[in-house]
């Protein structure tokens, strides 16, 4: 019998069942609550303006795609540089609804969910088709292979005219229960949808971990030499985990549309898949918590450096542009000083803070 | 009727005939070791059984089941597991997600279980992990269950290794060299175990071992190779008293 439900001290896992659990002690699982709570409930005592709930729904958006970009290079080590692209897919997706059927269809206005994961399952589809070289090519041959797709990605859009030649295509405003949601609750309508997707999708990920289809990316990973051994083809396992990188972004992309009413070419290069990476690594490759650290981390620097070269502008002529020198300079900085002194990112820091309260006041 | 027949295999690469016409039968229930001076072609019989090479020439049967074109996965999920030489574990996991990951085959749920891990799902891996245990169990690992793969000794290291692939549930189990690099006790304890695996566990046993004294010892049935040809096979008397296995072994005397 358990001591206490409270605290780790004194339960052991006494069934298999039990040690299935993701929360251990009614402590985690409190705190969890709480903290899920206080996400769901501050909008309503705290509003934001526009600009700010932006951020945060960004923030929400870049959370998905970089959980599935950790799929498919935190847990299976496949680097992917042409994840921007997927989560055009999935934006482009909802755009190609809105040039055939129109920007106001009640396809993209009511059935909104059905063709966010209706983008995600076509982001899948192409993460698959992609994911395809990794049957032969291994390490940077496989990387040098996404960003090729990437390239590919951007001519495209670029140069049809079905796709507005990456000029921004218009996607209608949502309906919810109470009707259109105006331009007032536009923002705190998407972060609560965007929230809960995180929630389920975080939920889904940390499952997923522990079953077959989560433990195959890991050997995969590790050594897929093994892997083979050990029953498991390789090379499926490896389109398998493209196409899962690719569903998520999928919905980010389709996320991406609706938030901002608009598909434009510019939220998709190259430079936002080296940000997607950035994120991963900062936050912390092969950990779900490190999804969740990295865009917070780099989004919240962005936000604050754009704070301060506001400041720094009062003070300096104006010919020098600090917000543009600004920007990329502290961006670069922070990741080449995380991959030197913590390459583990920010999870391995919420690592050591959970073992160090888990024990205090003892050291060990 | 014999469990695994290979019939006149032929590997070569390039020029270098790394197995020619090799014959052999591998009889349910015995332990079979197949033994050879340093690049007689051992290893390289055993690839060839569990799909990492395939013959250039000749053929390889499980019970009427043909895989001399089989992949490695395709191999073990016909119950044919092998235990690598130089270890290739996944140093990065406890021995416990090393032994749960060779169990892939064998759960049969689907993927939206899998997301929602309720029910079905959750109800197979924990038939999954007692399984596990099981395996943990009988190869005496219970002290490092927990603990990452990497950090533990090279024996500790190898005893993970042969776990693993019988935690795959094998009918055949290739054991490349378990005891290479082992001290006496630690070698004495795969012995049993190996022993313990025939005969509690009915799993056949192809045993590859430069140990010669453990080779006579506990086979049923040798076959030595020697430069990529079969030289002999028996019983260990019978090969032990071979003057083509003596002039391989000691040279011309």
């Amino acid at each position: 019998m358990s001591a206490n439900s409270w605290l780790a001290t004194g339960n052991f896992h006494t069934t298999y069942k039990h040690e299935q659990n993701t929360f251990y002690t009614s402590l985690d699982r409190s705190v969890f609550t709480f903290f899920l709570i206080l996400l769901f409930a501050w909008p309503i005592f705290y509003p934001l303006s526009n600009k700010y709930m932006l951020v945060t729904d960004n923030i929400l958006i870049a959370i998905v795609a970089v959980m599935g970009l950790n799929l498919v290079t935190g847990f299976a080590g496949l680097i992917s540089i042409g994840h921007a692209a997927f989560v055009g897919i999935g934006a482009y997706t909802v755009a190609s609804f809105c040039r055939t059927l129109g920007a106001d269809h009640v396809m993209v206005t009511h059935f909104w969910p059905v063709l966010i994961i209706f983008s995600g399952l076509f982001g899948a589809f192409f993460g698959a088709l992609v994911g395809l070289p990794a049957l032969r090519l291994k390490h940077l041959y496989l990387a040098i292979a996404t960003l090729s797709f990437q390239m590919i990605f951007q001519w495209v859009i670029n140069f049809m005219s079905f796709f507005n030649q990456g000029q921004t295509i218009s996607v209608g405003r949502a309906f919810w229960l109470t009707g259109e949601i105006g331009r007032n609750q536009h923002y705190v309508f998407w972060y609560y949808i965007i929230l809960t997707i995180v929630v389920l999708l975080g939920f889904g990920v940390r499952n997923l971990m522990k079953t077959r289809y989560g433990r195959c990316l890991i050997a995969v990973r590790d050594n897929d030499r093994a892997a083979d051994a050990m029953g498991m083809n390789p090379g499926l396992t490896k389109v398998y985990a493209f196409a899962l990188a690719g569903f998520f972004a999928g919905v980010a992309g389709a996320l991406h549309a609706y938030l901002y009413r608009g598909v434009g070419f510019d939220s998709f290069t190259l430079k936002i898949s080296v940000s997607y990476l950035a994120m991963a690594i900062v936050g912390g490759l092969g950990t779900l918590n490190g999804s969740f650290w990295g865009p917070v981390a780099i989004k919240l620097l962005d936000l604050q450096v754009e704070h301060l070269s506001e400041v720094a502008k009062q003070y300096l002529p104006s010919a020098m542009n600090v917000a543009t020198a600004l920007k990329p300079f502290t961006f670069g900085l922070v990741i080449v000083l995380f991959l030197m002194f913590e390459p583990r990112g920010i999870a391995n820091w919420w690592r050591i803070t959970k073992s160090y309260t888990k024990l205090w006041p003892f050291r060990y | 009727m014999a469990q695994l027949t290979i019939s006149d295999v032929t590997l070569s690469f390039g020029g270098l005939k790394a197995l020619s016409d090799v014959n052999m039968t591998i009889e349910p229930g015995l332990i079979t070791s197949i033994i050879g001076p340093n690049g007689a072609g051992k290893t390289s019989m055993l690839n060839c059984i569990s799909g990492f090479y395939h013959p250039t020439r000749g053929d390889i049967f499980y019970k009427d089941k043909k895989l001399t074109h089989a992949s490695p996965h395709e191999v073990s999920n016909m119950g044919i597991a092998r235990a690598f030489q130089n270890l290739e574990l996944f140093s990065g996991l406890s021995v416990l997600d090393n032994l749960l990951l060779a169990r892939h085959q064998n759960l049969k749920y689907g993927f939206l279980e899998a997301v929602v891990f309720y029910g079905k799902a959750s109800r197979i891996e924990a038939e999954n992990r007692a399984y596990v245990e099981d395996i943990i169990d009988f190869m005496e690992l219970e002290p490092y269950r927990k603990s990452l793969v990497g950090n533990l000794s090279y024996g500790v290291q190898k005893k993970v290794e042969v776990a693993r692939a019988m935690t795959l549930a094998p009918d055949i189990l290739l054991l490349d060299e378990p005891m290479a690099g082992m001290n006496q006790e630690e070698k004495e304890d795969i012995v049993r175990f190996v022993m313990d695996i025939q005969k509690e566990r009915q799993i056949t046993v192809v045993l590859v071992e430069h140990d010669l004294g453990v080779v006579m010892d506990i086979s049923d049935r040798i076959y030595v190779l020697d430069f990529g040809e079969l030289i002999g096979s028996g019983t260990p008397e019978e090969v032990a008293g071979n003057p083509k296995v003596i002039e391989a072994y000691i040279g011309e005397g």
